[in-house]
């Protein structure tokens, strides 16, 4: 044998790796597939890394715009979003997208480059003490400082993403981590359990069902987030009660369903508020009582017993005291609670969700409006009956979004994406791009308006380089409307900042950036406009010109219960 | 009224001002704090007091409970265990 054999290690034992290639190495073991990001300097070994592996990088054009398209991934494929960026302003810029993610609910994974710890506190160059600043926004965060521990760690990472209530958790790697080699990386095991609550508990809920004469379910986006959709569909078609869904649940009950009475809160249905306050039991199936749906949390349901179920302890009784209080799995408990309540006698509510449902037909949406000019809301139904059940809407925050959530229908909760929690401005487009990617055969549509396209136009140039077949609508009043809304309504029309009339031309930037673009004026443009849309193959852009005085109805005004909606004329 | 909760939690980069933020955002003043190390572990011993009377102790103490790497937490009432 001779000297250099001999230095070979032994096939059992690990050649050296480094912190970088075992990031890689540990995210392809995980079944990670797509990832979007931006490199820079202090991640630059990790996109050293990533050339040549079975990671699908997707490059955005901002961070800000990798953060929402990897949060919007996650939502409509149900796995962890992930993304990644550079030190100082890279890390900063995904900022909002954590926030979204971790008001949401939703499994993300960030990682960070950042500078070397020998320099760190120092005011190194691009430093920022990004784990400082995402502590109040994260499920958790990372600090790594041994490239042993690598491995380690974003597996732990995913599974905190991804288990109980998900949220976003940051990875931060020094660049020393990320160049330091090892051939030991710590291993970890993890256990996945599934909280069920004890059967008294479930009988207490029935029992408070049972007792009820004026129940509505009350569903949250924790029902898609936990895989409980069917759990709940199967409660509502088995009982009868009224059903009220929250924004980010839109889809969990199919749209025209009998019992479902829509979104409740500020912009939700007359009926769904209404049903609401004179219910005297809520059944909450993963919801947080957020104030978008709840108007003056005092006066809301104000006859109401809670019977809450949901994933996070801390929800419960929160913001409201609760009846009896369901702390798990929402899928294994409300699938208890049907097998109970199917082997008892039928609930008999009938005569209280027969009165519901016609409150609901006969004042269902309006979609005539007078006028030539182009109408959102009965634009958005057209386009959601012509696209089918494979349909997907991309919101962006403002008056659209809200048009979608009224007018649109959604056969499945994976349809409707919306930043519901933070309502931030430009998760349109890059919602778009993560929609797409997550559901390749499905007709996403980006629905955006003047203001938020704005925010996030830069990914165009993402969808033009990867050819993504998305299709956009831009709703454009030239104005920021939800703002000059309550301008016009509780500012005395004192129009601060909010007049966008100096947009560009949507049709040429577009365009510009290598994308099919064309102008809806008009009414009687609509319908061949929106079979336009559908019918391209590569990623288009409608540029919608609409009323700048059209306002969403009905309205809760803030500080007022949710019976006391306001309707205002088209 | 003040409460004294006390905590056990894993030492890591952030760990404390992860818990302090925490509980100041939730909306309670810290009026005193004690914090001692057990190996891999801190233990903080923390006087806190709602900024109005919409704060509720027990739900603060689920919130921290939230936290990853908290491992114990009770405050003089012992109203909750953490730990497995």
């Amino acid at each position: 044998m001779s000297a250099a054999a001999a230095t070979f290690k032994p096939a059992t034992e690990a050649a050296p790796r480094s912190g970088a290639r075992l990031v890689v190495s540990t995210l392809e073991k995980l079944g990670v597939e797509v990832l979007f990001g931006y490199p820079g300097g202090a991640i630059m070994p990790i996109y050293d890394a990533l050339a040549g592996s079975k990671l699908r990088h997707y490059l955005c054009r901002h961070e800000q715009g990798a953060a929402f398209a990897a949060d919007s991934y996650a939502r409509v494929s149900g796995k962890v979003g992930v993304c990644m960026a550079t030190s100082g302003p890279g890390a900063t810029n995904l900022v909002t997208g954590i926030a979204n993610a971790m008001l949401d609910s939703i499994p993300m994974v960030c990682i960070t480059g950042n500078v070397a710890q020998g320099v760190m506190g120092m005011d190194a160059f691009q430093e920022v003490d990004i784990l400082g600043v995402t502590l109040p926004i994260v499920k958790h965060s990372y600090l790594v400082r041994h490239a042993a521990d690598i491995p380690a760690v974003i597996e732990e990472a995913f599974h905190i993403a991804r288990s109980g209530r998900p949220g976003p958790v940051l990875i931060d790697l020094p660049k020393d981590v990320q160049f330091e080699m090892t051939s030991e990386p710590r291993g970890i095991h993890l256990s996945n359990e599934t909280y069920i609550a004890e059967g008294a508990v479930i009988a207490q809920a029935e029992a408070a069902i049972r007792a009820a004469k004026k129940p509505v379910l009350y569903i949250g986006g924790g029902a898609k987030i936990s895989g409980a959709v069917e759990a709940v569909r199967e409660f509502a078609r088995m009982t009868g009660i009224p059903q009220v869904s929250t924004l980010n649940a839109l889809g969990t009950i199919p749209t025209g369903q009998d019992n479902f009475l829509g979104m409740l809160g500020m912009h939700g249905t007359r009926a769904a508020n209404e049903a609401v306050q004179e219910s005297d039991l809520l059944i909450v199936v993963g919801a947080r009582f957020d104030d978008r749906a709840t108007g003056k949390l005092a006066e809301f349901a104000p006859h109401a017993g809670v019977v809450h179920f949901d994933i996070d302890p801390s929800e419960i009784g929160k913001l409201r005291k609760v009846a009896v209080g369901v702390t798990g799995d929402l899928k294994p408990n409300l699938e208890a609670l049907n097998a109970s309540l199917a082997a008892g006698p039928a609930i008999a509510v009938n005569d209280w969700a027969d009165r519901w449902r016609a409150q609901s037909i006969a004042q269902a949406f309006d979609y005539n409006a007078p006028g030539e000019g182009v109408f959102a809301p009965q634009l958005l139904n057209e386009l959601s009956k012509k696209a089918g059940p494979g349909f997907i809407a991309a919101c962006d925050v403002g008056q659209h979004q809200m048009w979608v959530a009224q007018y649109c229908e959604f056969s499945r909760p994976q349809a409707h994406v919306t930043s519901g929690g933070l309502g931030s401005m430009g998760f349109g487009l890059p919602a778009g791009i993560g929609a797409k990617l997550a559901e390749p055969d499905a007709c996403v549509v980006t629905i955006t308006g003047d203001g938020g396209v704005m925010m996030n136009i830069q990914e165009l140039a993402t969808v033009n380089r990867f050819k993504i077949p998305l299709k956009i609508i831009l709703l454009d009043n030239s104005r920021l409307g939800m703002v000059r809304q309550w301008q016009e309504f509780f500012f005395e029309r004192n129009f601060s900042e909010v007049d966008l009339s100096d947009n560009p031309d949507f049709v040429k930037v577009a365009e510009a950036f290598g994308i099919e673009a064309f102008r809806i004026d008009s009414r009687d443009q609509v319908s061949a406009g929106i079979d336009r849309l559908l019918a391209c193959e590569g990623p288009i852009l409608a540029h919608v010109i609409i009323d700048p005085e059209d306002n969403v109805w009905p309205l809760v005004p803030p500080g007022k219960n949710n019976a006391e909606m306001l309707e205002g004329a088209r | 009224m003040s409460d004294t909760i006390h905590i056990q939690i894993d030492r890591a980069d952030g760990a404390l001002q992860r818990l302090i933020g925490l509980v100041e955002r939730r909306g309670f003043f810290i009026d005193g704090i004690d914090m001692a190390s057990e190996g891999a572990a801190l233990n903080i011993a923390m006087t806190v007091r709602g900024r109005d009377a919409g704060r509720c102790i027990d739900n603060l103490g689920l919130q921290i409970d939230r936290l990853i790497g908290a491992r114990r937490i009770s405050n003089d009432a012992a109203f909750r265990s953490a730990a497995a």
